[in-house]
């Protein structure tokens, strides 16, 4: 049978726009789906200040567009506490990569999914969100203070909006083909 | 075997009385380390009769292609209990799979067709 599913990943801090970026492309509402963390998960999951809690859940929102008729897209987005950085490895194992949301009025709070992605060579691209109105920094300013790599594209989106968003997923695809390609030529040998 | 004979009251009214461990038969991980979020299945035409009402749900829900995501977000249920669940069902032959969903890098055909496919939307 051959059915592919493809995923994308929606991070960014809390309150960047995750959930709204994932509904406002999605084909349906988005979904909500969870996984509950019990004493198990001590230890991997930082429970500092819960103490004494045995049952965490976790939320996961997601949706999905069909590309074709064998090609489904699911766009996770990542919970947004640091404390559940464990599901983010479920989600970007075998992402095609991931859309960072940024806030420009809370930069350091998409710090940690940038570092996330670039420590574990996962294709990204950044996207700032305009949702608050119009930015007042420059691509320049926004690209350093993030420190991004020069390779890392960046966008201006509005998660709201559906053709701003599915522009955002296009850069990261785009991307995301660019390094394989780049990867491919250098593994074959010249002839 | 003898059967308890029905009382005429609704079971799920009382909450679920198996608990899902016991539906998963103790196991904590899927056996089919592949088996992803994404991951895709589908309901094979065989008799379901036999199958517990948690385990026919699935089927139920799997008509037509469904995630694991989402089979965990339509029944409620958490995503390991899903993807356990579904891996039973999958060596029982109830369900079939799609490709696999976790390939390192997903090929290259492949994000052209998502690129195709987000241009149209």
């Amino acid at each position: 049978m051959d059915r592919t599913s493809v995923k994308i990943v929606v991070a960014g801090g809390f309150g960047t726009g995750k959930t709204t970026m994932v509904g406002s492309v999605s084909e349906i509402p988005p979904l909500t789906t969870e996984e509950v963390l019990t004493q198990a998960s001590v230890g991997v999951d930082d429970v500092t200040g819960v103490e004494g809690k045995t049952n965490t859940t976790v939320a996961l929102d997601f949706g999905r567009i069909t590309i074709s008729d064998d090609v489904i897209l699911y766009l996770f987005g990542t919970p947004g506490q640091d404390r559940f950085w464990f599901m983010w490895d479920e989600l970007a194992q075998g992402a095609v990569g991931a859309v960072v949301l940024v806030d420009t009025r809370r930069l350091e709070s998409s710090f940690a999914a940038i570092d996330y992605f670039e420590r574990r060579d996962i294709p990204f691209v950044a996207a700032v969100n305009r949702f608050w109105g119009e930015c007042q920094y420059s691509e320049d300013e926004i690209r350093s203070a993030l420190e991004l790599q020069p390779i890392v594209p960046m966008v201006w989106c509005d998660a709201r909006d559906r053709s701003s968003s599915k522009q955002a997923l296009i850069a990261l695809v785009q991307h995301a083909m660019a390094r394989m390609l780049v990867a491919r030529s250098a593994s074959q040998p010249r002839s | 075997m003898a059967y308890d004979e029905w009382d005429g009251d609704d079971e799920t009214e009382a909450g679920r009385l198996v608990p899902l461990y016991m539906l998963v038969k103790g196991r904590t991980s899927p056996r089919n380390v592949n088996l992803d979020l994404a991951t895709q299945v589908i309901a094979m035409p065989v008799d379901t009769r036999r199958l517990e009402p948690e385990y026919a749900q699935i089927i139920n829900r799997c008509a037509n292609w469904m995630s694991i995501a989402e089979i965990g977000a339509y029944l409620h249920l958490p995503l390991t209990i899903t993807k356990i669940m579904v891996d039973v069902l999958l060596e029982q032959r109830y369900l079939g799979i799609g490709a696999p969903a976790q390939r390192k890098i997903a090929d290259v055909e492949v994000l052209q067709t998502v690129l195709a496919g987000l241009d149209r939307l």
